[in-house]
């Protein structure tokens, strides 16, 4: 668990305006799911492995904005690990391993240890409790960070995946798609979703 | 699709914040923003959530237990060479058996060398490791022939008892649906390990497995080994686990089942 929760009360940041911030084209690859075609090269396992020791960090991270848990994130990471290495042969080379990587941990997330805790009846950590960090958090940054953390951990699971997908991870509405296994026009509607959420919770001028 | 006239949705206005909508439909959304306030007004108000989410979780990535998490990547051991179809012979299938038992237990203790903290909540697991090793081995064919009689089940139960302090009559140990194939006694680490070996007709082999344990009574948890599913639990006396290649449902169902007939 995270210690050192910090309850903020004041930032002085401020927020751009709107602005088409998205300078990828949206139309690029989508994670490859089927199995690869003979002409595909295929990945070494010695590849996967060093792209998966360069986003250990990140998948993490999405372990744990999904589980709110440590210990469920270091679950995650390492299923994820041993799954991808499993299937290298399903691994597409020339496409994005991070991609890939994204949407097996997301499909051990939600078929097999989210299905096994709300089988299991185990509440979820209280949004408000978790997703903070401790560290220097007596900076303006860290109030500020945390603000916008506690937001986020306040939406749905659905909508606080694709958010973060989509703006912390810069994923295009397509990769989100892809990762999340669901239509575009579902991360449409719950990017849509959540963005009316936290803007009811953001004054006109930001956090203040 | 709305006409000129129309609020555009929601949904349409976020595309366009995000820079997900193609130049037509983006022109479009311009040309209304320019035309009625009620568009611009909606527009600034969701795109107030226009947050420095990067910079927001950044600080997370720092969080995650670097060190922890490469030591357990490297310890993951390389992909096997494909396994055999089918055992040549009875011979050959034991001389593979034994050979995978003692990778089994060197990758264990590697795993395990990664540092207790990993796996804490779960400090007993090198027994399933090996357990998973050998039951990956098995094939449809490897629990071929006829299901065993109810009297032959009983003695072969019965030999767990002596071993185990384990009485288990047939009926408690029928799985809904899977043929009960056979009941032996396995050695792990100097110990005792039962095993009753099924033959699921949808997924192929699974196994029932207990070791004695002093670790006390601990709740199902379920968790992926080998491409299998295993749930496994405790009571005061033995250690279970249930291993197979069906879907984690169907799994924990059986693995219910079990459990509420024979007493924890």
């Amino acid at each position: 668990m995270i210690e050192g929760y910090f309850r903020m009360s004041v930032a002085h940041t401020t927020f751009p305006a709107y602005s088409r911030a998205r300078t990828e084209s949206p139309v690029r690859p989508a994670i490859l799911k089927q199995p690869v075609s003979a002409e595909a090269t295929i990945a070494s396992e010695a590849d996967i492995r060093s792209g998966l020791a360069e986003h250990l960090d990140r998948l993490w991270r999405y372990g744990f904005v999904l589980s709110h848990e440590r210990d469920v994130a270091d679950d995650l990471v390492q299923a994820t690990c041993v799954r991808a290495l499993e299937r290298v042969d399903q691994f597409v080379a020339g496409t994005r391993l991070d991609r890939w990587l994204f949407s097996i941990l997301h499909s051990i997330w939600l078929n097999e240890i989210r299905a096994r805790r709300v089988r299991q009846g185990q509440g979820f950590v209280d949004a408000d409790e978790a997703l903070t960090f401790d560290g220097a958090r007596d900076t303006e940054t860290h109030v500020m960070a945390n603000q916008v953390l506690k937001q986020v951990n306040a939406l749905p699971e659905a909508q606080r995946s694709a958010v973060f997908l989509a703006y912390v991870e810069g994923l295009s509405y397509r990769e989100v798609a892809a990762i999340l296994d669901v239509p575009i026009g579902t991360v449409m509607s719950r990017l849509a979703a959540a963005r009316a959420k936290l803007s009811e919770a953001v004054p006109a001028g930001g956090f203040e | 699709m709305n006409t000129k006239h129309s609020m555009p949705s929601d949904e349409e206005l976020t595309a366009f914040i995000d820079g997900e909508l193609g130049p037509e439909e983006a022109a479009r959304i311009e040309a209304m923003v320019e035309k009625d306030e009620a568009v611009v007004e909606r527009l600034e108000f969701l795109a107030r959530a226009s947050l420095p989410y990067k910079q927001a979780f950044a600080p997370l990535l720092d969080a995650a237990p670097r060190a922890r998490l490469v030591a357990m990547l490297s310890a993951i051991p390389a992909a096997r060479p494909p396994r055999p179809a089918a055992f040549v012979s009875r011979r050959g299938f034991l001389g593979a058996l034994a050979a995978s038992v003692v990778a089994g237990v060197a990758v264990d203790r590697a795993m395990i060398g990664v540092g207790a903290s990993f796996s804490r909540k779960d400090e007993n697991s090198e027994w399933r490791a090996v357990v998973a090793e050998y039951i990956s081995l098995y094939t449809p064919q490897t629990l071929a022939g006829p299901v065993p009689a109810r009297d032959v089940q009983a003695a072969q139960l019965a030999s767990l008892d002596g071993n185990l302090g384990l009485q288990l009559s047939p009926e408690q140990v029928a799985l809904p649906d899977i043929d009960f194939k056979r009941a032996q006694i396995l050695q792990y680490d100097g110990k005792p390990l039962a095993q009753i070996a099924y033959l699921d007709p949808e997924t192929g082999p699974m196994a029932l497995c207990i070791v004695a344990s002093d670790g006390g009574p601990k709740a199902p948890d379920i968790e992926g080994r080998k491409g299998m599913n295993v749930v496994y639990w405790a009571n005061a006396t033995h250690a279970f686990m249930l291993i197979g290649h069906a879907p984690v449902d169907r799994m924990t169902e059986i693995a219910d089942a079990v459990r509420s007939k024979i007493s924890v």
